[in-house]
Parts: structure tokens; C-alpha cells; sequence
């Protein structure tokens, strides 16, 4: 109801105008701050993987897909994210004395060359894991097409992070790829992962 | 349609003059979205039309200007045939589209990641999940919106409240349709629900918000009466998000789950208008009071 009591447009704020304004805005920072706890918690939370014959214990996300049927020990995806799924998986190989890390990271650019699109290394690193052991790290790209040529859809440029590091005779890579447009914030992820792995 | 809106309706136009009246164009705005809202899905469920990629990218986008198309005809052409007409209805409609866009947008999907988490929470979980992401951007930013352009100097009557706050909320629900056209890409009668929501999500949050500041600065009421409007405009986003998402899925069968487009619609219309009612009761007895008030103070009700 259009009820007008001739106020003046020029209206000069109460003090409980002006404080309903900052309470608003308090509450506002207060709720946002709450929905980020919720985010992290809920993101953050995790199962766990023992494997005893591998001696590898993860912790992966909670709503992650585990698989163990390839020939890795353990591969995770992020079911629900669309298109490309983030990806976390562990590879054990064994390794003699003479093998280096480069020998074993050619070894998968050589194998993945043949089997990826349009595969490419970006570069290679130096990581240091929680426990302070060293690693390397190779950065690569390639392009991931549904496989179903009648399928309709753009092809994702995926980026992909390996770490390698040796530990009791073996070598234990841990692959991370992910959608390249959200690669960089898809990494706290793998972050936490190898912060709860243990080998 | 009671008898206290009835009254409303009749005598709104009386007893301000030269101002556009509010609710009945109000609620004809949401009457004829959601009309052919339903009419959209009911084609598609019933007749399974299958026009060619870009006839039906055409529907969608058409489908996507509906809302600003109506409210364009009905709340903004008629203030260009009064003398008090309010002047910034199209400002406030652009700025909240294009904070939508700037901030609303990326922090709900980008820094929230809330497709990530929030749909495999709980029922409860989401409510509350919605509510402190999506629900308080989207307040917040309205509230900012309408607290930069329109508050106080536009303020003359309530119903100035309830007219931008509206103009806000077709403005920012167009760009929410508007990305989500171009980035799922459905199908028009998929679009028409996904549209609808966005639409009913954005008034509710609105309306709870007018009051808010139709309270304060109408009836100078105290400071904790605007955060909590803002705090169930926060809430009215998280309630219809959630359950809007549980009612369209189906059950999930060894044939798969498939979406219910008719329960999603069905619920979107009466959650609609149950808002609506919701605002409307508030708006009407803050009204009354404060004319009570007035013409029992000796004002002589201009």
C-alpha cells in the first residue's frame, strides 16, 4: 500500500539506521566466514587406504572413487566434477642401484607419448615431502577426449604433476592430473594427500 | 485472493498518487513467469518438440530475457507516465546483474566450490551450506546494491523498497540464467525450471531484504531488525536451493535416476507465491501499523 507520509527525500540516517547497516554487514562476514569452515571441513574430509603388501597408507578425499584394479596401487577420482575428473593415483616400481629418477620419469613420458594426445612435459623440479625427503617432480599437459567418438564434446587440456621420490628399494610416483583451468586450486588437494601419506 | 489484498490492490493507487502502485504489478510479473514457465515444461514433457541446436540455443535465451522482458513492461514503463516515478528501477536492475557477474558469481562457484561438496551433504546440510555460501553473497550483495543507489534518497514510500529490491533481483537472477545457459547449455524445457529458480531464489532473497529496509527506515526500527531480514534472506536462498535440487532428482532405479521436471516447476510456483504471501503479510502489517500511528499522531496522510 502506496501509504506516503510527505517525508523529505533528503532523509538523514538514525543511528539505528546506521547501525542496522553495520550490524547487516557484521552478519554478512560472520555467515561467509562460517560457510568457508563448512567448506573446508566438508572438502577436507577424508577415508582412509591401508595396503599392507604395497606398505602404503592415504588418506583421499571422502567422496573420491577409489579403484585398485590397473596397474597401480591405488587410483582416486573426483567423480563430480564434469568433464575431466581430478585424479590422484600411486605407482610403486621397483628400482636397482644404478636406476635415477630421470631414467624412471622418461619412462613414463616414453609409455604416455604413445597413449595420451598431444602429450608434452612442461618441466622438471625439486620437491621436498613433509618428512623432508627429496623428490622430483615432473609437470606435463595433454589433451583428454571422451572415448566415445559419437559422443559430442570439447576436448580438456589436462595438467598433470608427478613426484617421485625412492623409498626402502622401491620407487613410489604419485600422479596428480586435473582440468588445467582449475589445476592450481585442485592442488591443495594433493597437497593434503601427501600430507596423510604414508610408505 | 483475501480481502485485506483486495483492499490493498484498490486503494494503493489512492493513497499515493503519482506513484506507481507496487503489488498488483508485482504479482502479475510472477504470475506471468511462472505461466509460461510451466507452459515451457508442459510443451516439453508432453509434445518432446526437437527444434535444430540453434532454434533451441534461440528458445533458451529467449526463455533466459523473460523475466527482465516482463518486469521491463510492468514495473518500468509505467513510471515513465507518472510524475514521481522512480528513477532508478533500470540502474539498480544493471548494477546488480553486473555485480552478479563480478563478485557473485566467481565467489559461489570459484572460491565456494560449492558443486563440489554442497549436493552430497545431508538435507539439513545443504540448507545450512546454501544459506552461508550462495544465500549471503547473494543478500550481501543486493543489500549493497541497494544500499549504494537507493537508500535513503529514493526511499518515499514502502513500496519504493519492494519495487527496487525487485529490479535487483531480476537483474541478478538474469546474469545467474544467463551463465548457466551458456554453460550447461539445456535443453528449453530443462531451462525454463533451471530459470525459474534462479528467478524465485533471487525474489525471495529480495523481498526479505525490502522489508528489512522498508523496517528501518520507515519505522526506525531497532538496529538487529534489518541483519535479521538479511539473515532470512539468507535462509529463504538456502531452503529453496536444496530442496528445489532434491525435488528434481528422481529415484534412483536399476534404469538409472531421472529428473522430475514437473515436481521441480510445481514446487518453484508454490514456493513463489508462498513468498510472496510471506512478504506481502509482513509489508501489510508494518503498513497498517504505521498508519495507524500516523493518523493517530495528527498526521494528516498525504
Amino acid at each position: 500500500m502506496e501509504f506516503d507520509t510527505g517525508r523529505s527525500q533528503a532523509v538523514l540516517l538514525t543511528p539505528r539506521q546506521r547501525w542496522s547497516s553495520i550490524l547487516s554487514a557484521l552478519l554478512i562476514v560472520v555467515g561467509l566466514a562460517m560457510g568457508i569452515n563448512m567448506r573446508d571441513e566438508s572438502i577436507g574430509r577424508s577415508t582412509t587406504y591401508s595396503n599392507v603388501e604395497a606398505g602404503i597408507t592415504a588418506h583421499y578425499p571422502a567422496r573420491w572413487l577409489l579403484d585398485e584394479a590397473g596397474d597401480y596401487v591405488l587410483r582416486v577420482r573426483d567423480m563430480s566434477q564434469r568433464g575431466f575428473n581430478t585424479v590422484i593415483e600411486v605407482i610403486t616400481l621397483p628400482v636397482g642401484p644404478e636406476t635415477s629418477e630421470r631414467n624412471l620419469l622418461d619412462g613414463l613420458t616414453l609409455r604416455r607419448a604413445q597413449t595420451l594426445i598431444d602429450y608434452a612435459v612442461l618441466g622438471y623440479d625439486n620437491y621436498i615431502l613433509p618428512d623432508e625427503t627429496a623428490a622430483v617432480s615432473m609437470s606435463y599437459s595433454f589433451v583428454s577426449r571422451d572415448t566415445g567418438p559419437l559422443l559430442q564434446g570439447a576436448s580438456t587440456i589436462v595438467a598433470g604433476l608427478d613426484i617421485l621420490t625412492f623409498s626402502r628399494g622401491q620407487a613410489l610416483i604419485i600422479s596428480f592430473r586435473a582440468d588445467a583451468d582449475i589445476f592450481q586450486q585442485e592442488l591443495r588437494t594433493l597437497h593434503r594427500f601427501i600430507d596423510g601419506l604414508e610408505y | 485472493m483475501s480481502q485485506s489484498f483486495r483492499d490493498l490492490l484498490s486503494t494503493e493507487h489512492q493513497a499515493a498518487p503519482n506513484i506507481v502502485p507496487v503489488w498488483r504489478r508485482l504479482v502479475s510479473q510472477l504470475l506471468a513467469c511462472a505461466l509460461l514457465a510451466l507452459a515451457v515444461v508442459l510443451i516439453w514433457e508432453l509434445l518432446h518438440p526437437e527444434p535444430t541446436q540453434e532454434l533451441g540455443r534461440l528458445i533458451t535465451l529467449g526463455i533466459a530475457a523473460v523475466p527482465p522482458l516482463i518486469w521491463l513492461a510492468a514495473a518500468v514503463a509505467p513510471e515513465y507516465r507518472v510524475l514521481r516515478s522512480r528513477r532508478r528501477l533500470v540502474g539498480v536492475a544493471v548494477v546488480s546483474a553486473l555485480v552478479a557477474s563480478a563478485l557473485g558469481s566467481p565467489v559461489v562457484q570459484e572460491f565456494f566450490r560449492i558443486v563440489q561438496w554442497l549436493p552430497h551433504e545431508s538435507a539439513f546440510g545443504r540448507i545450512v551450506g546454501y544459506t552461508l555460501t550462495a544465500g549471503m553473497v547473494d543478500a550481501g550483495l543486493k543489500l549493497l546494491v541497494l544500499r549504494a543507489i537507493v537508500v535513503p534518497n529514493e526511499l518515499r514510500v514502502r513500496g519504493d523498497s519492494i519495487a527496487y529490491a525487485m529490479a535487483s533481483a531480476v537483474g541478478y537472477s538474469f546474469f545467474l540464467n544467463l551463465e548457466l545457459i551458456f554453460s550447461v547449455q539445456p535443453s528449453p524445457g530443462i531451462a525454463a525450471i533451471y530459470v525459474l529458480a534462479n528467478y524465485v531464489i533471487q525474489f525471495a532473497s529480495a523481498m526479505f531484504i525490502a522489508i528489512g529496509i522498508s523496517e528501518s527506515f520507515f519505522s526506525d526500527a531497532l538496529p538487529p531488525v534489518l541483519p535479521m531480514n538479511v539473515l532470512l534472506a539468507a535462509i529463504s536462498t538456502g531452503i529453496i536451493s536444496s530442496v528445489y535440487t532434491g525435488v528434481m532428482g528422481g529415484a534412483l532405479t536399476t534404469q538409472g535416476s531421472a529428473d522430475r521436471p514437473l515436481f521441480g516447476i510445481g514446487f518453484l510456483i508454490i514456493a513463489l507465491f508462498v513468498f510472496c504471501g510471506i512478504t506481502y503479510f509482513l509489508y501489510h502489517v508494518s503498513e497498517r501499523r504505521e498508519r495507524e500511528a500516523y493518523f493517530g499522531g495528527g498526521g494528516n496522510g498525504v
